[in-house]
C-alpha cells in the first residue's frame, strides 16, 4: 500500500489531536477505507494511543475499515422507502453486483449499504449512487444505471490502456 | 495546594480539600458508599453508578456518582437516604441481571438487600464498568484495550481485535468484576455497606466507625 498520500495529508493537519477526524476523513477519501497501516501510522503521528484511532474509525458510519468499492450504492430502507418497494431495489443491485449489504464486489467496483433514512420520502424509493439522489426508483431504472456506470467504467479503462500504449509507443 | 474543605455525607463533617473525589474522602472517613467501578489508583470515569449519592446545592437536590464528584465547601451529601437506596437498589438489579452468575454482583446485591431481579437475564460476560480499560491505560500505561462500537453494540476488545497489540500483563484481568470473586476478607466488614469492591488497600478497617453499622 502507498502511504505517501497519507504522510501528505498528516504533514497538512499538523500534529494536534484535534486534527484526527479531519485526517481520518481524508484518509477515507484518498484510499476510500481506513487500513490497519493508516491506523498505527496516524497513532503515532498524532501520539494518540491505536485503540483511539480504531475506535474513532469503528464509531462512524462514514469510515470503513474496509476497502470501499470505486462506487457506493446506498438503498434506502426508511419506512416510505421500505413501503415504496425498497427490499425489491435491494435485490436487485444485490443479484446484479453479486454481494451483499455493506459489502464489495470483488472485483472493488461497488459497495452497496442501506441506510435508515435519506430524508427525502417524498421521493421514495431512493437509491444514491456516488453521492447523486435517484428518486422514484425502480428495478428496471436500477438496473439501466448500473449498466450505464458499467459501461462508463470499462471506457476509462480501455482509454488507460490507449494512454500506456500511446506512451509506450512514443 | 488545593484549599482545606469541610463536606458533609450523611450528616458527618469530613475534612477534606477542594475538588477532591467525594466517593474517595467517603471512603477514607470510614463511611463506606458502595461502588463497583472506582479504582483509587485511576481517573473514575462514572460508569456503573453504584455509587450514587444526593448532592445538595443552592437548595436543590440532585443524584449524581459519587465518585466524579468533585468536593466542594460545605457540601452537603446523603449516600444513604431512602430515594438514593431505592435507586442505587435498582441500578444494582440492572447489573446483576447482566451478569446474574459473577459472585461479585451477587455479593454486591446482597448487601443492598437486592433479591429479586426484574430485569430478564442476560449472561453477558461484560458489564462495561470499564475497569478493564482504565487499568490498561493508567496502570499498565499501554492503553491497548478501549470501548469499542455504540449503544447495545458496545465491547471491550483490542485494537483490529489483534491479541498483538496485547503484552498479557493481566492488569485488566485482576480487576475484572466479572472474574473476581469476593475475597477472603468478606468476614473483616460489617456487611451492611456495598461491595467487596468497596474495600479500599489505603483504609484496611474501612468499616470500623462506618455509619451504618
Ligand atoms: S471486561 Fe470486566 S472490567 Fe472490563 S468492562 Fe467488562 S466487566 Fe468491566
Ligand atoms: S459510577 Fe462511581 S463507582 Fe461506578
Amino acid at each position: 500500500m502507498d502511504l505517501s498520500r497519507l504522510e501528505e495529508i498528516l504533514d497538512s493537519k499538523g500534529s494536534e489531536t484535534f486534527a484526527i477526524m479531519e485526517v481520518l476523513q481524508d484518509v477515507q477519501e484518498a484510499y476510500r477505507y481506513i487500513s490497519e497501516e493508516a491506523i498505527v501510522r496516524i497513532s503515532e503521528r498524532l501520539d494518540v494511543p491505536v485503540i483511539e484511532v480504531f475506535r474513532l474509525a469503528n464509531f462512524y458510519k462514514a469510515f470503513s475499515l474496509t476497502p470501499r468499492g470505486r462506487h457506493l450504492i446506498t438503498v434506502c430502507a426508511g419506512t416510505a422507502c421500505h413501503v415504496q418497494g425498497a427490499p425489491r431495489l435491494l435485490d436487485t443491485v444485490l443479484a446484479l453486483l453479486n454481494t451483499k449489504p455493506g459489502e464489495t464486489t470483488a472485483d472493488g467496483a461497488f459497495t452497496v449499504e442501506t441506510v435508515n433514512c435519506l430524508g427525502a420520502c417524498a421521493l421514495a424509493p431512493v437509491v444514491v449512487i456516488d453521492g447523486k439522489y435517484y428518486d422514484h426508483m425502480t428495478p428496471g431504472k436500477v438496473r439501466a444505471l448500473l449498466e450505464d456506470i458499467r459501461f462508463e467504467d470499462e471506457l476509462a479503462e480501455d482509454e488507460d490502456e490507449e494512454e500506456v500504449e500511446a506512451e509506450a509507443n512514443a | 495546594m488545593p484549599e482545606p474543605i469541610t463536606i458533609f455525607v450523611d450528616d458527618i463533617a469530613i475534612e477534606t480539600t477542594e475538588g477532591a473525589n467525594v466517593l474517595d474522602a467517603a471512603l477514607r472517613a470510614g463511611i463506606c458508599i458502595p461502588n463497583l467501578c472506582y479504582l483509587p489508583e485511576v481517573t473514575p470515569t462514572g460508569a456503573c453508578r453504584v455509587c450514587i449519592v444526593e448532592v445538595e446545592r443552592h437548595g436543590r437536590t440532585k443524584m449524581t456518582a459519587a465518585c466524579t464528584l468533585e468536593a466542594r465547601e460545605g457540601m452537603i451529601v446523603r449516600a444513604h437516604s431512602e430515594p438514593v437506596l431505592r435507586a442505587r437498589r435498582n441500578i444494582v438489579e440492572l447489573l446483576l441481571a447482566e451478569a446474574p452468575e459473577s459472585p461479585v454482583l451477587q455479593a454486591l446485591a446482597e448487601r443492598l438487600s437486592v433479591t429479586d431481579v426484574r430485569y430478564s437475564r442476560r449472561d453477558r460476560d461484560c458489564i462495561l464498568c470499564g475497569r478493564c480499560v482504565a487499568a490498561c491505560a493508567e496502570v499498565a500505561k499501554q492503553g491497548s484495550l478501549g470501548m469499542i462500537g455504540r449503544g447495545a453494540n458496545r465491547h471491550k476488545g483490542l485494537p483490529f481485535y489483534k491479541e498483538e497489540y496485547c503484552t498479557q500483563c493481566n492488569e485488566c484481568h485482576d480487576r475484572c468484576p466479572l472474574e473476581l470473586s469476593p475475597s477472603g476478607r468478606r468476614g473483616d466488614h460489617c456487611g451492611v455497606c456495598g461491595s467487596e469492591l468497596s474495600m479500599n488497600d489505603a483504609i484496611p478497617d474501612i468499616c470500623e466507625d462506618c455509619v451504618l453499622s
